[in-house]
């Protein structure tokens, strides 16, 4: 299973989203489902590297597995403190734009574009799985 | 495609040409480009969206911070946006807040 473990900064964003990307189109995703697995990718990955490690920069690790041939399957692992994203209610897209609270809506985006989004905590570890089945 | 932000104000219209990716990596400059938006009082806001292949929620609150720095006495417009950015615009419900068109004549 291709695995890519870089620091969580903000420099190797486009890095990573390569890495999966590069996937993706091996599975025969179309400009619309990569498009929609950047959108996620950039949001999960975005949201470890700017609150996993407030005190010392840690590792992002990615491993992506297209083993069932009609899905991908992400797994976004970070060594920072323990944090459920999906815990966060969603924005109300519905509340006038001055009036928006900002944040959330990258958890909301990428759980839209997805078909499952999970988090679950292994030992010292964060662990977001992202699953796009091919249309 | 090289991701450029550029903020043209003509007297109380702002018009704002987006190109490649609207990201966490590029959001930044965006965010100080917009900056120019915070002087003068502005009917219009236009954002030209025909050369922007990508936007993230990053993108998205950049434009969210325009609108609220403009006020709500401007119209904003998104114009010639593509499908897959229109849809993350969609989603988000910005499209309730912004005049969505393929087109802009003065």
């Amino acid at each position: 299973m291709p695995k890519l473990t870089l620091a969580a900064k903000l420099e190797n964003l486009n890095s990573m989203i390569k890495f999966i990307l590069d996937e993706a189109a091996t599975l025969g995703f179309d400009e619309k489902n990569k498009f929609q697995v950047r959108l996620a990718a950039e949001e999960v990955l975005v949201n470890i590297i700017n609150y996993a490690y407030p005190k010392e920069t840690g590792d992002i690790q990615i491993t992506v597995n297209s083993k069932e041939k009609d899905s991908l399957e992400i797994e976004i692992a970070d060594w920072g403190f323990a944090f459920d994203p999906l815990s966060r209610e969603d924005p109300k897209v519905c509340v006038p734009l001055e009036e928006r609270k900002i944040g959330g809506l990258g958890i909301f985006l990428t759980r839209k574009v997805m078909d499952d989004v999970r988090y679950r905590r292994d030992n010292d570890r964060n662990i977001m799985t992202l699953i796009k089945k091919l249309p | 495609m090289e991701s450029k932000y550029a903020v043209n104000i003509q007297g109380d219209v702002a018009k704002i040409e987006l190109s490649g990716r609207l990201d966490a990596v590029n959001a930044p400059a965006f965010q100080e480009e917009l900056k120019k938006l915070s002087g003068p009082v502005l009917k219009q806001v236009v954002f030209f969206a025909k050369d922007l292949e990508y936007i993230s929620s990053a993108g998205l609150r950049a434009i969210i911070f325009a609108k609220q720095k403009v006020g709500s006495a401007s119209q904003v417009y998104l114009v010639g946006a593509n499908e897959a950015v229109l849809g993350v615009i969609k989603m988000s419900g910005l499209d309730n807040f912004m005049h969505i068109q393929d087109t802009y004549s003065e």
